[in-house]
């Protein structure tokens, strides 16, 4: 037993020597930056507002970041060994193939779809004729 | 449990050096293997955080496929959601995971008053997430957006069968009492905004009984009774949108028209309600250790928690832009 407890030892001095409140504290506020940056595509300053693909890809890489901040520091991979690995990058595998295995069955489900279903979901035309019929509601509640 | 067994014949005196003693056993090299070096608490928490990454990938991943796989998917404002509460969130659960931390940290430097502080401070944050998240479910309720069918109103498409929908709420008993008396009300009686909703509704009304009902008109029937917002920071879809009939006569509950929100209402209930459920696991976890002594010794407990809880941060990072913003 006295064998198996060494090693947390170790590990529990080492945990002591990592810490420090200045570096959480500046892991806070890259947070709260990079919160405010994804808040910024929705803000009327945002330049891409016609391409959402570039506000999508600008937030995933935000918010990767600000998971990697958090993985790293306040849960303290930085610092861990080697079997951070095992556990993290065969979980991440999995999941990416799952959403890859989605797409044939559930992202491209409406390439093929029968008539009785056809008929009762909603399609594009039906935003465009609520956006169309609700115009003048809209813009007069704004004046 | 074998290591120690295996690295018996070592045990002789070269228990130190353990990669360099293979000069007295020939052929044989045995070296003492220690395990992870980490305690067993916390590599339970990680196992278990591993399955946890795994779970909230698949709903995740299942609502961006979900997502982009559809015809149409309503913009955020159409579903009542609010950005800046979103991000006030984000921002509360941040803080959260701060306070956390600083309660590790104290708890090691044996100062366990203050470490008690950081621990309240994060489970007032917590409960305060949850008191946001309450709030903006029940934006959700009170449009009718529900994630099943006895209470959801929300119908998919500008069709007879919305039509018909619609004239079967207006035709209920109770209904048309309360109808007759908004009826009679005289104009005096009522505010400005009751007024104008009770012309909208003579509209909808007179709009839903003509059988040589088309597409458009029905639009304009679902944007009387609940309009959908504008897009932007300036059409806010909290609270300053304009005012549909639902919103003026909350007894109404007549159908409302949002293409694609069934499945946004299912994926977005299911997505924010698992979160929910683990801020709430949490917040039972920070309670019960705030009946213990939080110094160095019961530091370890409050690592574990500590990882829960920076993962169940972890996942609102990704929800936020994911449900908000996209």
């Amino acid at each position: 037993m006295s064998d198996q407890t060494a090693p947390h030892d170790h590990t529990a001095g080492h945990d002591h020597g990592h810490g420090g409140l200045g570096k959480y504290i500046a892991v806070f506020l890259a947070l709260c930056f990079l919160t405010t940056m994804s808040f910024f595509t929705y803000s009327a300053a945002w330049p891409w507002r016609d391409q959402p693909q570039v506000g999508w890809a600008f937030m995933m890489a935000v918010s990767c970041t600000k998971a990697m901040l958090v993985v790293l520091f306040f849960m303290h991979v930085w610092w861990e060994a080697n079997w951070k690995y095992v556990l993290t990058i065969p979980a991440a595998m999995m999941a990416i193939f799952l959403v890859i295995m989605l797409i044939p069955d559930v992202g491209l489900r409406n390439r093929m779809v029968s008539q009785e279903r056809a008929l009762h979901m909603a399609r594009p035309s039906d935003l465009l004729l609520l956006e169309r019929a609700g115009g003048g509601q809209v813009e007069s509640s704004h004046h | 449990m074998s290591s120690p067994a295996l690295s018996v014949p070592h045990d002789h005196g070269h228990h130190d050096d353990g990669h360099h003693d293979d000069g007295h056993h020939g052929h044989l090299k045995l070296q003492y293997q220690p395990g992870l070096p980490l305690s067993r608490g916390k590599l339970i928490m990680w196992l278990f955080l591993s399955t946890e990454i795994m779970f909230f990938a698949a709903l995740l991943g299942s609502y961006i496929v979900l997502r982009f796989g559809a015809a149409v998917w309503p913009k955020p404002h159409h579903v009542h959601l609010s950005e800046p509460i979103g991000a006030f969130n984000t921002f509360v659960l941040i803080c959260s995971s701060v306070t956390v931390v600083l309660a590790l940290e104290a708890a090691r430097a044996n100062k366990t008053g203050l470490a008690k502080i950081w621990m309240l401070a994060t489970l007032l944050l917590g409960s305060l997430f949850l008191g946001v998240k309450g709030y903006e479910y029940q934006a959700k309720f009170s449009h009718g957006i529900y994630p099943w069918a006895p209470h959801g109103l929300i119908h998919e498409r500008p069709d007879l069968y919305y039509g018909s929908a619609v004239r079967a709420r207006l035709e209920e008993p109770a209904i048309i009492d309360r109808l007759k008396t908004l009826d009679e009300t005289p104009a005096d009686q009522l505010t400005e905004e009751q007024v104008s909703a009770r012309a909208a509704l003579q509209q909808v009304r007179a709009l839903v009984i003509d059988p040589n009902q088309q597409a458009f008109e029905m639009a304009v029937v679902a944007d009387q009774i609940m309009p959908l917002p504008a897009e932007g920071p300036g059409g806010d879809g909290h609270g300053g949108h304009a005012q549909g009939i639902n919103d003026v006569f909350p007894w109404l509950r007549l159908p409302i028209l949002i293409p694609g929100g069934n499945m946004w209402a299912s994926t977005y209930f299911l997505l924010t309600g698992f979160h929910a459920i683990h801020v709430i696991v949490g917040l039972i976890v920070f309670a019960v250790l705030l009946g213990y002594t939080l110094g160095p010794k019961n530091a370890g407990m409050i690592e574990n928690a500590g990882l829960y809880w920076h993962f169940v941060d972890l996942v609102w990072i990704f929800l936020f832009p994911v449900l908000y913003l996209f």
